[in-house]
């Protein structure tokens, strides 16, 4: 199974403030013993939200732009991993162990991720394939 | 540049509902074009928070405490996401203002460069 760990922002990340050295230190050894036990699949922080925008949609008018900053500093995203493992709970065990040495983080949400058996028989054999072709195409891009 | 599109949460994801055949034609088709021009890294679909779970960190706290969905901010939560590469976020913006929505709901997108540290 494939879950999504989502680092929730801070004040601090939200400041731009850059980690400390033993925190960036921490986090390359807890992510090395992720790769070691071949559950990473992907990892990234984000730039505060300053540096990103929304397209909202709604009714039949053009999408609306709007730059960041956002404000609701604790639902917005700071980082993220891709995990592979057995179960929700093997997930959980993961994250409780996520280097935490500046005291900034403070929530983390485990989400998991949809497979094509999800998506029942609305994913046609025409569709898995095309998803197929795309995951092949999508590699070469990585 | 890499960037995240953050997809959020709407009543029908969270109700955990497949989304409809036209919809996922549409976004097959979407993501065969971000592919073919060469922004697409990776794209999720993530499953309702009824499956997920949190873990809090609290001041003087050693462990984490840990709670499982659902959880109840739906617009707050994300459904899914793109990992795109671009030149600015002009681009992508560009990019997501034609991701299908056949049903034409209202919805948010939001775009997040990631730091680049290699």
């Amino acid at each position: 199974m494939r879950f999504m760990v989502i680092m929730k922002a801070s004040e601090e990340s939200e400041s731009g403030q850059v980690p400390s050295t033993e925190l960036i230190a921490e986090m390359g050894k807890f992510n090395e013993e992720l790769v070691r036990a071949g559950v990473m699949l992907a990892g990234e922080g984000l730039a505060s939200s300053a540096e990103g925008a929304r397209v909202r949609f709604g009714g039949t008018a053009e999408p609306s732009v709007i730059d960041g900053p956002f404000a609701e500093t604790k639902e917005l995203v700071a980082g993220f991993w891709i995990l592979q493992v057995r179960s929700l709970a093997e997930a959980v065990e993961w994250v409780k162990r996520v280097p935490n040495t500046d005291g900034a983080h403070h929530e983390i949400e485990i989400r998991r991720i949809a497979e094509a058996e999800d998506f029942g028989d609305n994913l046609t054999p025409e569709l898995k394939e095309a998803e197929e072709k795309l995951r092949e195409e999508v590699a070469k891009n990585g | 540049m890499k960037f995240m599109v953050l997809v959020k949460a709407s009543v029908e994801s969270e109700a955990g509902a497949a989304p409809k055949p036209e919809l996922v034609e549409q976004m097959d088709r979407f993501n065969e074009q971000l592919a073919a021009s060469g922004h697409l890294v990776e794209t999720a679909g993530l499953t309702r928070s009824a499956e997920g779970a949190r873990l809090r960190w609290f001041d003087g706290l050693a462990e984490p405490e840990v709670v499982d969905g659902p959880f109840a901010e739906t617009k707050e939560l994300v459904a899914g996401v793109w990992i795109l590469r671009g030149e600015s976020v002009a681009e992508i913006v560009g990019l997501m203002k034609q991701a299908p929505n056949p049903d034409r709901q209202a919805g948010t997108i939001e775009i997040r460069p990631m730091v680049e540290s290699r």
